[in-house]
């Protein structure tokens, strides 16, 4: 996967992580390196979401926002293994600092805390242009994970 | 109290959210301190990122106790 041509499209993306419309939150992903990865979201008002978040005011939700970041981390983990696990997440620390609106484009950056082959922590953030967004940290793990 | 275990302590404390002494140094952590598979793995991402060494996948599953940890930061240290 770290010999992909960058930046990937989302044909490319596709074949990385098993989501699809209309839960596909990476649109391109500009760096990917076993250390690093950095994806781009561009937030159109067609989003299926803004329909009910909010009729008169949308805004994107959180918890998408913090999917949004755990595809980036799926990237993360498959420049490390390529296999076909299939990954849950476990747990989610997160501050939201500013809302996203219809044209925003979200610049997502998720870098390892300890990635390992069926449990894994990364650190997460999405801005757009110089301002904050989210910051989190994000766990994940294969279902058969046990480590007790 | 040794700075290593007096610093692993610190770490695990904070993961898991109990007061130092309510960790005893041969308590199985998950079994008997309340931690879970999660925090072993938080506590072990804090614990390399502080000592600047890498611990192995395989090295979690014998992370069960705080003297356990101490030993094997000691030992990956001395490996540097």
């Amino acid at each position: 996967m770290s010999t992909s041509k960058l930046p990937l499209g989302i044909e490319d993306i596709k074949k990385i992580i098993p989501q699809r419309f209309p839960f596909l939150m990476i649109d391109r992903v500009i760096e990917a390196s076993p250390d690093k990865v950095v994806a781009i979201k561009n937030v159109s008002v067609n989003e299926h979401f803004f329909a009910g978040h909010f009729p008169d005011l949308k805004v994107m939700p959180g918890v998408l926002m913090i999917e949004t970041m755990a595809q980036a981390g799926i990237v993360l983990y498959k420049q490390k293994f390529q296999n076909d696990n299939l990954l849950y997440l476990v747990s989610v620390k997160s501050r939201f600092f500013n809302p996203v609106f219809p044209g925003d484009q979200l610049r997502i950056e998720v870098t390892p805390m300890k990635m390992m082959s069926k449990i894994g922590i990364f650190k997460a953030d999405i801005s757009v242009g110089d301002k904050k967004i989210v910051e989190a940290e994000i766990a994940f793990g294969t279902q058969d994970a046990k480590f007790s | 109290m040794t700075d290593v275990r007096s610093e692993v302590l610190g770490i695990v404390s904070m993961v898991i959210e109990k007061e130092i002494k309510d960790i005893p140094l041969d308590a199985h952590l998950i079994q008997e301190v309340g931690a879970d598979s999660m925090m072993a793995l938080e506590i072990l991402a804090a614990l390399e990122k502080k000592y600047r060494v890498i611990i192995p996948e395989e090295k979690l599953k014998e992370m069960t106790t705080v003297n356990k940890i101490i030993n094997m930061i000691e030992s990956a240290r001395k490996r540097k």
